[in-house]
């Protein structure tokens, strides 16, 4: 009741103060990027056509394996399902023929030899990448949503993970409020929702799309219709791969963590003005410290990051 | 007084011993417990790993190492050893086996020659309501497969990679703060001491006109 008294702009505490217009616009918003999303990946899965199959070499725990996959449809997470239970939970992140890295939830494409990376490897460092990025994109998740309507949210985007920074960051604008103090009922809001998010256990669905579908995506946010020409010109094939997330969907590279619930406990600790001269707007960038599932220890790294450019 | 140390007539053992031996209660009186600790060194030194009542094995464990140990310092030529490896080893062809492999097995170990681990508790059923502590005892570079799993290096796990972060920064923030300490002092001294020495500039030419006046 006392978090709920508090908390004057997350939604937790909202009920009376809600307008019902600009809920159903950033609903709406939400339901037309899904509508977008299930499209493609409907046109892509009937893109395939005639199912063949594939010759897939597990190496690693429990044992060795031969699997025989359809291809551009069954994904690593498929391979762990025909192994085991185990490898389903703990597997964060697959390693193709050894060099490359492969979302859990993305179709493999040809004959190749799979290795499923955890946390709990002897040399976790992809490992523990990705799950820095992926708490970013959790974070922009649960920031996108926790406000209350009349506060708008832009996500601006998230800088890549450096887990000795100890924090994982995303950076959003937000409009109707000025200089926003959290308070630490406020921070502990946001960090229960961080936890939610986690215990749903969402799987993230990858999809890669052409440009003119992600400026459709994401035409109501500014910031990431800039990004997205800059992001073609990078990768190889002239793509933008799009993540989801139960209902929210992100632009990121990749890879990502197979589950949401790879992030144990959590909280967000500090949120920090950043000011930039171009676009001169104000952006609050979020910090949040963490462990990754099945940790008993507790990690307080209160680090606040400003910086000025 | 005078008295020889223990040490050197008896090897010193590995492990650690109870000071006095346990009593095993057994229907057929001491020889009983005898007959039940020879089975155990018998077995132990055959199969290399057993799985028996905790006490029993703790106890037997002891001659084990006893054995080995004895058979090491003297080897087979010595008799009280040959008769000690007789009265515990039940099997004789065991006999052979200590002296022929163990013994070149163990000889340069600096640790004990048998291992002992806790075996778990099973859930009491009724078909099943006997819950003893059971442990498993083996001698060390036996064939099978290794009972507990090798330690994972966790020095890049994501936790101890925050916490040593952390650590770092904690340091560098102590090393700042007596930094400017030393720095705060060094300034107060040099302060005080042009002080000083102002004021003995001050000082000097009326003491020299005092001890003038005096002379």
């Amino acid at each position: 009741m006392k978090l709920n008294l508090c908390c004057q702009l997350l939604k937790t505490s909202l009920g009376r103060f809600s307008t019902i217009s600009t809920r159903q616009i950033s609903s709406n918003i939400v339901q037309k990027q899904n509508d977008i999303f299930n499209k493609e990946f409907k046109r892509q899965q009937n893109a395939v056509g005639r199912i063949e199959k594939i010759n897939v070499t597990y190496k690693g725990l429990p044992e060795d394996a031969e699997l025989i996959m359809n291809k551009n449809l069954s994904t690593p997470y498929n391979c762990a399902q025909h192994m085991s239970e185990m490898l389903c939970d703990r597997s964060v992140l697959a390693l193709i023929d050894g060099v490359k890295l492969w979302d859990m939830h993305r179709p493999l494409e040809s004959d190749c030899e799979l290795q499923l990376l955890h946390f709990y490897d002897s040399d976790p460092y992809h490992s523990n990448r990705t799950f820095w990025r992926s708490c970013s994109i959790m974070l922009g998740s649960v920031l996108s949503n926790a406000f209350k309507d009349n506060v708008e949210v832009q996500l601006h985007s998230f800088p890549s993970p450096n887990v000795k920074s100890g924090s994982f960051v995303y950076d959003v604008q937000l409009s109707g409020v000025d200089n926003w103090k959290p308070t630490s009922a406020e921070l502990r809001v946001l960090s229960a929702e961080m936890v939610k998010l986690a215990y749903e256990a969402v799987p993230f669905e990858r999809l890669s799309i052409s440009q003119d579908l992600a400026e459709a995506l994401f035409e109501h946010n500014k910031y990431k219709l800039e990004q997205i020409p800059s992001i073609v010109q990078q990768s190889i094939d002239g793509k933008v791969i799009v993540y989801r997330i139960k209902d929210h969907i992100d632009i990121s590279r990749g890879p990502m963590m197979s589950n949401t619930n790879h992030l144990g406990r959590c909280t967000i600790a500090a949120v920090s003005f950043r000011f930039f001269l171009s676009p001169p707007s104000c952006l609050l960038s979020s910090n949040a410290t963490t462990c990754c599932h099945s940790l008993s220890i507790y990690i307080y790294v209160d680090y606040v990051i400003v910086s000025h450019s | 007084m005078n008295q020889a140390e223990v040490t050197k007539l008896v090897s010193r053992l590995r492990i650690p011993i109870l000071a006095k031996h346990r009593r095993l209660r057994n229907p057929e009186g001491p020889q009983g417990r005898v007959k039940k600790l020879r089975s155990i060194v018998t077995a132990l030194l055959k199969y290399e790993r057993i799985e028996v009542y905790h006490y029993d094995g703790d106890e037997a464990r002891g001659y084990v190492e006893r054995l080995i140990s004895d058979a090491i310092r003297h080897g087979d030529t010595h008799k009280e050893t040959m008769d000690m490896a007789d009265f515990w080893i039940e099997e004789k062809n065991i006999v052979h086996k200590l002296f022929k492999v163990l013994v070149p097995r163990f000889q340069n170990t600096t640790v004990s020659y048998t291992r002992a681990y806790n075996a778990p508790i099973p859930h009491a059923t009724p078909e099943k309501s006997d819950l003893s502590f059971h442990s498993v005892i083996e001698l060390r570079g036996n064939p099978f497969p290794p009972l507990v799993q090798r330690a994972v290096d966790s020095r890049l796990h994501i936790q101890n990679v925050l916490l040593d972060e952390a650590k770092k920064e904690y340091r560098a923030q102590k090393y700042a703060e007596i930094a400017q300490d030393l720095e705060s002092r060094a300034n107060a001294d040099s302060s005080a001491k042009s002080e000083e020495l102002a004021q003995n500039n001050s000082q000097t030419p009326s003491e020299t006109t005092t001890e003038t006046e005096t002379k």
